[in-house]
């Protein structure tokens, strides 16, 4: 074993925040067996330890027979460049083995401006950035999580992706390599291998064809799958949350222990990927949630519970869920927290319940300005929805609210974006009817505007992303109808909507200007002060590959896309009828409250919804 | 919720703080044996107010980077459990680098361990052998000669008087190619002199060659009618 410690410690000393690179957390687990697999997160220590998935993948490798998992992070800049001038490799934490000598490397694709960092964990451990370039002394380069829905752009840097729920898929992978490893594969036979696991998809078995410079479908050559269907985790019951997770001694992001309580949304908000993709909703019972939270602050010693999903209020028990959770902790200084909270009365209850004395600030997202517009998204919200939410807030005490919105959303007009204002104005003059005279001086509504991106295996799909100086004319637009006093207008920055855009649905050229960003100096975009629109622009122009035709352009419903060969679940007829709908302004239910609305994720491998009992509306 | 200090019983943990845990921040040793003793079970007292946290009340800071090897934190228990088994479930619940030493119950009355401790003693490590410790012996008796040391820190500049902050002369001792300077600080009202802030000052004076491996904190004391004693 080459443990890399006594070589690492000299570096501590010069380096912001030494904790990142220390291990030795409760709960991280330090075994030797033969088959390793390091988990990297491409962000720093703080982030990528706040992720749900890499502590649940962490326990799933390492219950695994004779499975050793270890975590990885991306070194921030000091510590890549001591490394690099002191000629250490990128090492694991628990026992500082170089990561490439490990088995198995699995990498995260939780954001798309995290791409580059991809690039900058493979060059720091040695392993060749791309698929085609690797021999079989490397490891395995394997990659999972949100993005992964169009994983061209960074296709050409894994030997193989998972679509979908990893927590059985993990087991199967693992076994494939292993058996085709002892039978003395081959790499290109390890992956033929890998190719048949369900869910499995394998960049270099597909090749995609492309006719005077347009791309026109993706081919799979023999043994690889015409489709990959995403792997489904039927029943979130059918195995535990994580109860003993490593636990930082870095203050984290989301410093505390999360209990994911369901999977999957079907509200079907026509702009949200995630509400498309972990279809169908799969809740857990309150008994195992209460079981699994109570193990989980027990064995972490953490004082808050986040009982997380995508919308953790749909939860058919949460009231049963926060009863039981509030009297077991009372008196402890323990406190349970929610993700987020539906526009409605009974978020600000449970609000009530969860708070205690404080009342730091609620946060909404009605996402568009004007009911005709919040149709077009099916974003199931009323104006009278949410007055009466903020009205029931302020009056509970509350005197800071949070608004999300969008601009650029399909269909919209000036007046649309005009709404917001008025609709902040609205909401402003609701809540200081509420509020005594004396506290209004306190009041404060935040509105925070990003811009929409068209997200693959979503109604909007096909959509064009509004260029840069319409964003900037939109905002303009906007700025100008919303009341000054009392709101904090803040924007999210354009540019890296616009290279969101780019990375999320462009083809596989789009990892060739990925490339070029890196080696001209991006790392850690997802940092404000890091992003430079610049190294961008340079790496499109080095590379020929035009953004704008990318992010900007509308596309044909029946056109060939990137993602074609790649399967949610959620049928590409279903896409163009909400599409339809969305242009008559037609909304569409949510299926766990009415009947099937005929995405046609339910059936075969998929499984379908499970509630733990009645929702409420 | 009971009331801090109307039946509560007030533990005093003796821990240390080493090996790759000396790089943790005080904050983030301060969550740390928050999250270790809710871990172990005890039934810790939780102040009232607004934002219910648990009663814990630590010893002077020590920066990332310094090993300490007999720190302090009083935890507040709202019932009686015997020491002996309160010591070993915080053992148990604890990182081995961040872990209890000794635990006793201490009078509520007793001063707090802020204003209590106000003794401190360091070893500093450097690469260096028998030249770097006549460098420094001399070094150090001429600072201590002109009895005050301005040190800079974080832009400022602090001016510390060496006969109050310096009880004991610094101790000098040499093993292979490595030399160990004892200090003994005594913790002013308005900050304590660090012990690198010192020894650089030395290697700067005498134009020495050595570079600081190690510090530790190895001791806190009491200071009380002119003696030290042991805050357990």
């Amino acid at each position: 074993m080459s443990d890399l410690w006594s070589r690492i410690e000299p570096l501590l000393a010069g380096v912001e925040r030494p904790v990142r690179y220390i291990d030795s957390e409760w709960g991280a687990s330090h075994d030797d067996a033969s088959y390793r697999v390091a988990l990297v997160y491409p962000d720093v220590y703080e982030i990528g330890m706040a992720n749900q998935a890499l502590q649940i993948l962490y326990g799933r490798f390492g219950a695994l027979e004779d499975v050793t998992a270890e975590r990885v992070f991306v070194p921030w800049k000091d510590m890549a460049d001591a490394m690099r001038a002191a000629d250490v490799p990128l090492f694991t934490l628990e026992s500082c083995r170089p990561v490439a000598d490990c088995d198995l490397v699995g990498i995260t694709l939780p954001y798309e401006l995290t791409y580059q960092n991809i690039l900058e964990a493979l060059d720091l451990a040695g392993i060749p950035l791309r698929s085609c370039d690797r021999t079989d002394d490397d490891p395995l380069i394997v990659g999972g999580g949100p993005c992964a829905f169009n994983p061209e752009p960074v296709a050409p840097f894994f030997d193989a992706i998972l679509i979908g729920d990893g927590e059985d898929a993990v087991a199967d992978i693992v076994a494939a390599h292993r058996s085709a490893k002892a039978q003395g594969a081959s790499r290109a036979e390890i992956l033929r291998a890998l190719a048949r696991v369900q869910g499995v998809y394998v960049p270099s078995l597909y090749e995609p064809r492309v006719s005077d410079g347009i791309f026109v479908g993706t081919t799979a050559l023999e043994g690889a799958p015409a489709i990959v269907h995403k792997r489904v985790l039927p029943d979130l019951d059918s195995y535990r949350a994580p109860t003993c997770t490593v636990v930082p001694f870095m203050d984290v992001v989301h410093d505390r222990v999360g209990v994911e309580v369901l999977r999957g949304c079907a509200r079907g908000c026509r702009f949200c990927q995630a509400g498309m993709v972990y279809r169908p909703v799969r809740e857990r019972s309150a008994d195992s949630i209460v079981r699994d939270a109570t193990a989980a602050l027990q064995c972490t010693g953490y004082d808050d519970v986040s009982l997380t999903s995508l919308s953790t209020a749909d939860h058919s028990q949460l009231e049963e869920v926060l009863r039981r959770l509030t009297r077991r902790l009372e008196g402890t200084g323990v406190t349970v927290s929610l993700p987020s909270l539906r526009v409605d009365a009974f978020s600000v209850q449970v609000a009530r319940l969860l708070g205690g004395g404080k009342k730091t600030g609620l946060t909404f997202a009605p996402e568009a300005g004007t009911q005709r517009l919040r149709d077009v998204i099916n974003k199931n919200v009323t104006e009278e929805d949410l007055l009466r939410t903020v009205t029931q807030a302020f009056s509970a005490g509350w005197r800071r609210v949070k608004l999300y919105f969008m601009i650029g959303l399909p269909t919209e007009t000036d007046e649309d974006i005009a709404g917001i204002g008025e609709l902040v104005g609205r909401v402003f003059r609701a809540a200081r009817e509420v509020t005594p005279p004396g506290e209004r001086g306190g009041m404060r509504v935040a509105v925070s505007v990003s811009t929409f991106v068209p997200k693959a295996h979503t109604p909007f799909q096909w959509e064009a992303q509004i260029p840069l100086d319409e964003v900037r004319r939109r905002q303009a637009v906007l700025r100008d109808s919303m009341p000054g006093k009392g709101v904090d207008l803040s924007y999210h920055d354009s540019d890296v909507s616009f290279l969101e855009g780019v990375l999320s649905r462009g083809g596989r050229e789009v990892a060739d200007v990925i490339e070029a960003a890196w080696r001209g100096g991006a790392r850690f975009d997802a940092w404000t002060e890091e992003f430079k629109p610049s190294r961008w622009s340079l790496a499109f122009e080095e590379t020929g590959v035009d953004p704008g035709g990318i992010a900007n352009r509308a596309r044909r419903v029946d056109e060939p896309l990137p993602w074609d060969h790649i399967s949610a679940g959620v049928s590409r007829a279903y896409l163009r009828i909400e599409r339809d709908n969305a242009f008559a302004a037609r909304t569409t239910a949510d299926c766990t409250f009415d009947g099937c609305t005929g995405c046609g994720v339910c059936g075969s491998s998929r499984g379908a919804n499970i509630l733990a009992g009645d929702r409420r509306g | 919720m009971i009331g801090v200090g109307e039946t509560t019983f007030r533990l005093r943990v003796r821990f240390r703080k080493a090996d790759r845990l000396r790089y943790l921040s005080h904050l983030e040793v301060v969550h740390s044996c928050e999250r270790a003793a809710r871990r172990a079970g005890l039934p810790y007292a939780v102040t009232q107010g607004f934002s219910p946290h648990m009663k814990l009340a630590f010893g002077p800071a020590l920066p990332v980077g310094t090993a300490g090897l007999g720190e302090y934190l009083d935890l507040w228990l709202r019932s009686y459990v015997p020491s002996e088994q309160a010591f070993q479930a915080l053992r148990s619940a604890s990182a081995a680098g961040l872990a209890p030493v000794k635990v006793k119950y201490i009078a509520e009355r007793e001063p707090s361990l802020g204003s209590a401790l106000t003794i401190a003693k360091y070893e500093v490590v450097l690469e260096g052998g028998e030249a770097l410790r006549e460098g420094l012996r001399g070094s150090f008796s001429a600072i201590i000669a002109e009895g005050e040391l301005a040190v800079d820190h974080k832009g400022k500049q602090k001016v510390f008087e060496l006969a109050s902050t310096l009880p004991k002369e610094p101790d000098v001792s040499t093993s292979g190619e490595r030399t160990t300077v004892g200090l003994t600080v005594r913790i002013g009202e308005r900050g304590s002199l660090r012990p690198e802030a010192l020894v650089t000052a030395a290697l700067t004076r005498g134009a020495l060659d050595g570079r600081i491996a190690s510090v530790t904190r190895t001791e806190l004391l009491v200071e009380e009618d002119g003696s030290w004693r042991d805050p357990l």
